[in-house]
């Protein structure tokens, strides 16, 4: 701790996204109890307004993090104790889950109101949990990297509980309560064993001094990533998984399931990505043994389930261990496993938007049974799952074909033949629950229920906005498509150079 | 041995004792939740002996105070007897969780031998309020600030969980 000169040296560009989004939390926050007031305006209004509000906080925040990006840009916001650091790597993670809590914000409009749990602070709670993203995705410092991880747990605590009426929704939010903070007591035991053997914070400082000798060393690393390994819900570290994605609403479910994700495997390839040559053997050989277990146990456990968002848990749990096998591939892999949290946002989304676009009567209609004839009553709606649950599977044409065989060619590459083997047959079984729903929309009578009437625009444009991005990344994952903004959008080369950044 | 040695041994001997009567202590949770005081202390009692003056009061105010007199409230509100508890059950996980538990404490201290570092010589002023105020909104400014995100978020989080009115 060096004593502090009288006029600190900060660059607050390094924060400006968190702090911009951190802002549009509180906008929204303020603003809410005025216009609730206002009877003139019809509650769909309201929430028009509020998601205005956190839209314009999340373009400002992408649009910084996107610039950074593009000028390749590093600043760190105080330079004589680095904590937070915008560089190529945080930028592309940063836009990753901004994306994804815009998509969410529309996503979630109609359907609060459907289910009556419309309250403004779901606009906030989202906002904070996606400033916390940005804050551990940009994390240089084992303190910056705690606090993040849980400002972006703790509001999502409470959105899985938000439909109060609900006891699944509270059994939801209790569980991942507990379980998370379970998690959270692990990693900050892995952080005090790491500070007590390298008697640093910073995560450079911890690398360059970590004692690959000292087994509280290799402890405290293995500490730290069995806490983030539950935040990505990689098996063994699963069990919250189901019971949390069923429980919560839809839209809560898709949110978490694809920025929580994305962040908390950002924070994992800073532990891991960077050359941590002494650790990185046994680091590897923990990641192996986590990425294999959750592919065979995710897939094969999906395949029995009879509820959509529970089947969607399970595959969660399965493209966790796909990540994983990107990260045993080493530093190649880095780049594979960047463009697979993108892949992975539009195409799980998405699935998770066609479910919040069918809810009923202020219920959740995801039991398998309520998705039979789906093709005859809305021929839309079925394509776009099928779709999304194909891109899931990894069907050439979509970008999770794209980004599954990056994953795979990287294992290839770096010789883990067992584990890519086990990919490419677990990958098999996948398309037998994915194409389990299609089935069932396209070749079943429909039942006795009729379904909700029309689609909200909001919902539609979410909706177009991921089966575009599905496609478009799908067929052109690096640019060139003869439209003048996407013909330079080359996002598998983004992906690539932002984990360049890490070393 | 030198006195801060013996008081060291003693506070530890303290925290973990009571630490270990508070999780064995499965019928009376209002002693199990004043085990939980001594141990608190004790740890105070260890920051004192490590030179963070600052951080032992706060142990004592904040943990030993605010949160315990908040854990007896729940207790005492709940008011929980013992046949409000279910048998108790998983008996062989329960071994094997010991088991497991005492392998790991074991290779903990088997590790930690020779790996224990001599205490650091810190300058005079360490762990005071002002030297820890001034690190707070110097180098530590942007974490300070992230805390106060964190608990607006357990601010709004409480209020919609507990004070919303549920329409029907």
């Amino acid at each position: 701790m060096s004593p502090a000169s009288p006029a600190m040296n900060l660059d607050f560009s390094a924060i400006a996204p968190v702090a911009i989004v951190a802002m549009g939390a509180m906008a929204v926050l303020v603003l809410e109890v005025f216009l609730a007031r206002m009877r003139s305006l019809s509650e769909f209004h309201v929430s028009v307004a509020l998601a205005l509000v956190a839209t314009l906080a999340l373009v400002l925040a992408l649009g910084t993090a996107g610039q950074a990006f593009l000028q390749g840009t590093s600043s760190v916001f105080n330079a004589d104790n680095p904590m937070l650091r915008l560089d190529r790597f945080s930028a592309f993670a940063t836009v990753v889950v901004g994306i994804g809590a815009l998509l969410s914000v529309w996503m979630s409009m109609q359907y609060l109101i459907e289910l009556r749990i419309n309250h403004g602070e779901h606009y906030a709670l989202l906002l904070i949990s996606t400033a916390g993203m940005m804050v551990l995705v940009a994390a240089v410092d084992i303190l910056t990297v705690f606090l993040g991880l849980e400002i972006l747990s703790l509001p999502i605590y409470v959105l899985a509980g938000f439909d109060r009426r609900k006891t699944t929704s509270n059994e939801a939010a209790m569980k991942y309560f507990l379980v998370g903070t379970f998690a959270t007591a692990l990693l900050l035991y892995g952080t005090a064993l790491l500070y007590g053997t390298t008697g640093e914070t910073g995560l450079d400082g911890i690398r360059a001094a970590f004692p690959s000798d000292n087994p509280l060393a290799l402890a405290g690393l293995g500490l730290v990533v069995v806490g983030l390994a539950f935040k990505v819900s990689a098996a063994p570290f699963h069990q919250w998984t189901p019971d949390v994605y069923e429980g919560a609403p839809t839209s809560v479910t898709g949110f978490m399931s694809v920025t929580v994700k994305a962040a908390a495997f950002a924070a994992l390839l800073r532990f891991a990505g960077g050359d941590v040559e002494p650790a990185a053997e046994n680091l590897g050989r923990i990641l192996w043994g986590i990425a294999l277990l959750s592919m065979v146990l995710g897939n094969i456990t999906a395949v029995v389930q009879d509820n959509v968002k529970r089947m969607l848990a399970w595959s969660a749990v399965a493209h966790a261990g796909y990540v994983l096998v990107g990260f045993t591939a080493g530093a190649p892999g880095h780049g594979a496993v960047l463009f697979y949290l993108a892949a992975y946002l539009f195409a799980n989304l998405g699935a998770f938007a066609v479910i919040v676009a069918l809810a009923d009567r202020g219920r959740d209609q995801d039991r398998i049974e309520s998705f039979a004839g789906l093709a005859r009553r809305r021929p839309g709606m079925a394509a776009l799952m099928t779709l999304f649950l194909l891109s899931l599977a990894g069907l050439p044409g979509t970008v999770g074909f794209i980004a599954k065989f990056q994953i795979f060619s990287v294992a290839v590459r770096a010789e883990e033949l067992s584990l890519a083997i086990v990919a490419v047959l677990t990958t098999v079984v996948s398309f037998y629950y994915y194409l389990r729903v299609p089935v069932w929309m396209y070749m079943r009578d429909p039942g006795e229920t009729p379904p909700r009437a029309g689609l909200d625009t909001p919902e539609a444009a979410v909706l177009s906005a991921c089966a575009i991005a599905v496609l478009l990344l799908g067929f052109f994952p690096n640019g060139g498509f003869p439209v003048p903004v996407l013909q330079d959008a080359t996002v598998l080369a983004w992906a690539h150079e932002a984990a360049a950044a890490l070393r | 041995m030198s006195a801060e040695l013996f008081f060291f041994y003693v506070f530890a001997a303290l925290a973990a004792g009571s630490a270990l009567a508070m999780v064995s202590n499965l019928r009376n949770t209002v002693a199990a939740a004043l085990s939980l005081v001594v141990t608190m202390v004790s740890l105070a009692g260890i920051y004192v002996l490590l030179r963070a003056h600052l951080v032992a009061a706060v142990q004592i105010m904040v943990y030993a105070g605010a949160v315990l007199v908040l854990f007896v409230f729940v207790v005492m509100l709940l008011n929980l007897r013992e046949d409000v508890f279910p048998p108790a059950r998983l008996r062989p996980f329960k071994l094997a969780g010991a088991a497991l538990g005492a392998v790991g404490l074991a290779g903990f201290l088997a590790a930690l031998a020779g790996h224990v570092p001599d205490m650091a010589a810190v300058p005079e002023s360490f762990g005071g309020y002002r030297e820890v105020g001034r690190a707070l909104f110097t180098d530590y400014v942007l974490a300070f600030e992230l805390v106060s995100l964190l608990l607006l978020a357990a601010i709004v989080g409480a209020v919609v969980l507990a004070k919303r009115r549920l329409e029907p």
